[in-house]
């Protein structure tokens, strides 16, 4: 069933956007299928792909184990239970590791060891992912845009570089044609956060990557923004305001409440305001799902629900130089 | 390079996320306020609609029937911990065609009905006890008449739009400042109620007669008036003395359900709670405020009966029921801050206890609001509602144009509730309404673990199962006391045998659509193999939900909808007309929104179905 009106007469393009899937193996399968599902020609997935837990499943005797998840120590008498529990894990996001009691306490002494852990764990991940899309994807004729977010470890997201994968492919950096017609920019670098992770940058540095890519811009009329960091002040970047001086970082509370505040980038929503590009695609603020328009430009934030293996995402429809329409989908 | 730490058996790395911003404890007091200590229709309705009734175990078995209901809340909140509560949850397990036709006719516009019953709440409850309880104990008839105005039509519709409009503003400027609001509320109910228990427990029953009679006359009543309101009851041949009933006392509980069904009204702001997905904080939001309201208000209930005696509570709700106006004060209903405030000399706890039910009563408006605007934001998000709807304003954060069009649909209600003839009749109607969302929810949960597997067995609560058999004893209660409820009130409802036997086959027929899909499911139950605890606890809640809604569609002593009048059609019938009509109403525009829709190319079941990770 065709689902564009235009889509008949070639003049149309469904484009699916998600994005923060951090590690949840279900979401990012869910992703892969989405355009099938969804009857979209081109996939973009919106960075911060690598999850932030890693669960040691410690071994205590032969087919015996116990892990922590969510707070309660489960016990797993079983491989079948073994194999339950890693699939569990993966739709949370979560990475993990059978291990004996001694490498645990091991590492659980050594905060560098641990770190390269997650590099590895990570690693492993997304090279399987980016084979699990090119055997999902081949010769589907879908494209599959890929760009990393702050949370994402530079040397981890060199894999994408590396695989030379035809349908899992890396945009960040360059223009990417959506079709014919539209061409996409993606900046995955964020403003700093209070977590100080791998990949932010000052806003006045964003400006500057920023600025680099649109240079190379040539139609702004049908150009797509896939910034990692939403436009600041836009409600796609609503969150409680945090306390950078408490680890981990806490709510800022006035007068026995919190402060919500802004948290997006001066930068993005600058680059937005001057140059009117067709689209703005962002993420980062999970709990601040919104579309709102600034100017002409449509910019969405589908949000994030990867804990619960919940896809969120946004099916957009374009054609020259407009937006048909778009729909916000939690798959 | 981002630093990694320890905590116990897991390794976490810093990385930015979503936090959230209402503390477990912030939403069990919001569903507390929600339930609304302040509802007073148990304490009148009751007693003048069924003479047997036990109160307060009326109140304590709704309380019972709730719980069920209430768990299946925290599975599904935790399974599903967002913004939207029961539209999340219905979309998830039956679609997208089912949940907005059932959320936006029983929540979205079933609840304009409460903003207009927040303000008369707040008149006639609130500023009218207030000013005429000021009157009386200070002896000034000014305050007295203020307090009366209070009453009137003018008066509750003044009081009623500025009350929806001072919610607004509040609302609009940022959810902080109702949070912050809300412990005003909170602390200000909390010491109104203290208040009203102690004068309620502790002022000697002897001393009743006489200073409920000093009360009346100060407030322009008759003089004697105890005796002149017993002796025009009895006269009117209402027995005030009635024995036990244990239909009546049944009956006490969806009364008490107009209250406690609010339980789990925090779902709707699930997105915004921190540790939503905490099994022990849900259970405490939900479970631990529906068992503390229940207890409240059997408590109230009890210092009612010890303060006034049964014989007096029959009085009070003949008044109400039986619109006996010697058996009111001035017009006046005796609702239980009423007794309260008339039994007391002191200004001081007048004010205390005034502004106590003012605070409440104000606060069920913010409630409509907050829980609507959410569900609306995400109907627009979905492509149901127009893309103005889920505007956020960048400056406060805020869904402006949500509340503005709230407000503004509220307006026609709220002068229709106070100026239609018999309107406000159908207050209760919203108990109806709700009733058969938040059911349709819990029955959601029981199919939850078959229809969104994986959503399940990742959530915290899937660990919890029972033996199958149990289960489907489960089950079958909750079919008997649906199936029961249905037969036994049908011919109650209507005279018609033909009328009779469709609603009892109808009810018949329902539960085998709904259990037919489950049957594989129902026959390992049966071998005594696993379940999950949600789809029993679905089950047994759900079953006794729907007899609830349906004893409220049936059962004539519990209000219009349960008038069946085909005498006078359509005027005999304009209550049920408008609550089908309104169900048919969303589902037309949910059909009309869909096919629009599709026009421009958006398929609004994408914002439902989910995708096959395989």
């Amino acid at each position: 069933m065709p689902l564009i009106g235009k889509k008949d007469s070639g003049k149309a393009t469904r484009l699916f956007f998600a994005t923060d899937v951090h590690g949840s193996e279900r979401t990012y399968r869910k992703f892969l299928n989405a355009g099938k599902f969804y009857d979209a020609g081109v996939l973009v997935m919106g960075g911060d792909i690598i999850g932030k837990v890693a669960v040691p499943i410690i071994q205590e005797g032969a087919g015996r184990y116990r892990a922590t998840l969510q707070g309660t120590t489960e016990s797993i008498e079983s491989e079948e239970a073994l194999k339950g529990l890693m699939e569990r894990l993966g739709m949370l996001g979560f990475y993990a590791k059978i291990m004996s009691e001694e490498e645990f306490r091991s590492l659980s002494a050594d905060p560098a060891a641990v770190d390269a852990l997650f590099h590895t764990l990570a690693r492993q991940r997304l090279e399987a992912w980016i084979e699990l899309a090119e055997s999902r994807l081949a010769g589907t004729g879908i494209k599959c845009y890929v760009t990393g977010g702050n949370d994402d470890y530079p040397d981890v997201l060199e894999a994408i570089k590396a695989s030379g994968a035809q349908s899992f492919i890396d945009c960040e950096g360059v223009v990417v044609p959506v079709d014919d017609l539209h061409a996409m920019i993606s900046v995955g670098n964020s403003t700093p956060t209070p977590w100080k992770t791998p990949r932010e940058v000052t806003d006045v540095e964003l400006g500057r990557i920023i600025d680099g890519m649109i240079a190379k811009v040539t139609d702004m009329r049908n150009c797509v923004f896939n910034f990692h960091d939403p436009p600041k002040d836009s409600t796609l970047d609503t969150c409680p305001e945090l306390d950078w001086n408490t680890d981990p970082p806490a709510p800022i509370v006035k007068a026995g409440q919190l402060v919500m505040h802004g948290a997006g980038s001066q930068s993005v929503r600058k680059a937005i305001e001057t140059h009117q590009p067709l689209l703005g695609l962002h993420g980062h603020i999970h709990e601040s799902a919104a579309a709102a328009r600034i100017g002409r430009t449509l910019c969405v934030n589908p949000g994030s629900e990867y804990g619960e293996g919940r896809l969120r995402g946004v099916l957009v429809n374009l054609s020259d130089g407009k937006v048909d329409g778009y729909q916000m989908t939690s798959g | 390079m981002a630093t990694a730490t320890a905590i116990p058996e897991v390794f976490t790395r810093k990385a930015s996320g979503l936090v959230r911003v209402m503390s477990p404890y912030s939403a069990f007091v919001y569903n507390i306020l929600t339930m609304g200590l302040i509802f007073p229709w148990t304490y009148l309705w009751a007693p003048g609609a069924l003479p047997g009734g036990k109160l307060v175990w009326g109140i304590l078995l709704a309380m019972l029937i709730e719980i069920p209901i209430a768990f299946a809340y925290v599975w599904l909140s935790t399974a599903l911990p967002r913004s939207g509560g029961d539209y999340v949850f219905e979309s998830r397990v039956f679609g997208g065609g089912t949940a907005f036709t059932v959320v936006m006719s029983g929540y979205v516009i079933w609840i304009l009905q409460w903003v207009a019953l927040s303000g008369w709440l707040l008149s006639y409850l609130g500023f009218a006890p207030l000013f005429l309880g000021l009157g009386a104990t200070m002896g000034n008839a000014t305050l007295s008449a203020i307090g009366l105005w209070f009453t009137g039509s003018t008066g509750i519709i003044i009081t009623s739009i500025l009350n929806a409009l001072i919610a607004l503003v509040i609302l609009c400027s940022g959810f902080k400042n109702y949070v912050r609001f809300q412990w005003v509320m909170w602390y200000v109910v909390l010491v109104a109620f203290g208040v009203m228990f102690a004068v309620l427990f502790f002022t000697p029953p002897a001393q009743f007669v006489e200073r409920l009679n000093a009360f009346a006359a100060a407030s322009g009543g008759g003089a004697n008036f105890y005796q002149t309101a017993v002796d025009a009851v009895a006269a009117a041949g209402i027995d005030l003395n009635p024995p036990f009933s244990l239909i009546a006392t049944l009956l006490v509980a969806p009364i008490a359900w107009t209250s406690l069904q609010w339980a789990t009204y925090s779902a709707q702001q699930n997105g915004e709670i921190k540790d939503a997905r905490s099994f022990k904080n849900q259970s405490i939001i939900i479970v631990g405020s529906l068992i503390v309201t229940g207890i409240l208000l059997a408590l109230l209930a009890a210092g009612l009966e010890r303060l006034a005696g049964a014989q007096f509570l029959y009085v009070a709700g003949a008044g109400y029921w039986s619109l006996i106006p010697e058996a009111t004060i001035n017009g006046f209903y005796l609702w239980p801050n009423i007794i309260a405030v008339a039994v007391t000399a002191s200004p001081i706890v007048v004010l205390l206890i005034g502004l106590g039910y003012v605070l409440n009563s104000h606060q069920i408006v913010h409630n409509c609001y907050i829980g609507m605007t959410r569900v609306m934001v995400a109907m627009s998000l979905d492509r149901l509602l127009p893309e103005w709807v889920s505007k956020v304003n960048e400056r406060y954060h805020t869904p402006v144009n949500a509340h503005v069009a709230y407000f503004l649909a509220s307006i026609p209600v709220i002068l229709a509730y106070n100026l239609v003839p018999g309107w406000v009749g159908l207050t209760l109607g919203v108990t109806f309404a709700c009733g058969y969302v938040f059911i349709i929810t819990c029955l959601a949960g029981a199919l939850l673990p078959y229809r969104a597997k994986d959503v399940y067995e990742a959530s915290p609560g899937s660990k919890y199962t029972v033996n199958g058999l149990v289960a489907l004893v489960f089950t079958l209660l909750g079919v008997a006391a649906f199936i029961m409820t249905a037969w036994v009130l049908a011919q109650q409802a209507f005279a018609s045998a033909f009328l009779i036997w469709v609603v009892r086959l109808g009810a018949i027929a329902a539960v085998v659509a709904f259990l037919y899909p489950m049957r594989n499911h129902l026959a390992t139950w049966l071998r005594g193999d696993k379940a999950p605890w949600l789809s029993a606890l679905g089950m047994i809640g759900g079953g006794f939900g729907m007899a609830m809604v349906v004893a409220f569609l049936l059962a004539p002593s519990l209000g219009v909808l349960g008038n069946w009048n085909f005498a006078d059609f359509p005027k005999g019938l304009w209550a049920q007309i408008i609550a089908f009509g309104i169900i048919v109403l969303s589902l037309v525009w949910y059909l009309l929104v869909k096919n629009q829709q599709k026009t421009r190319g958006i398929n609004v079941d994408f914002a439902f179905k989910e995708i096959p990770p395989e």
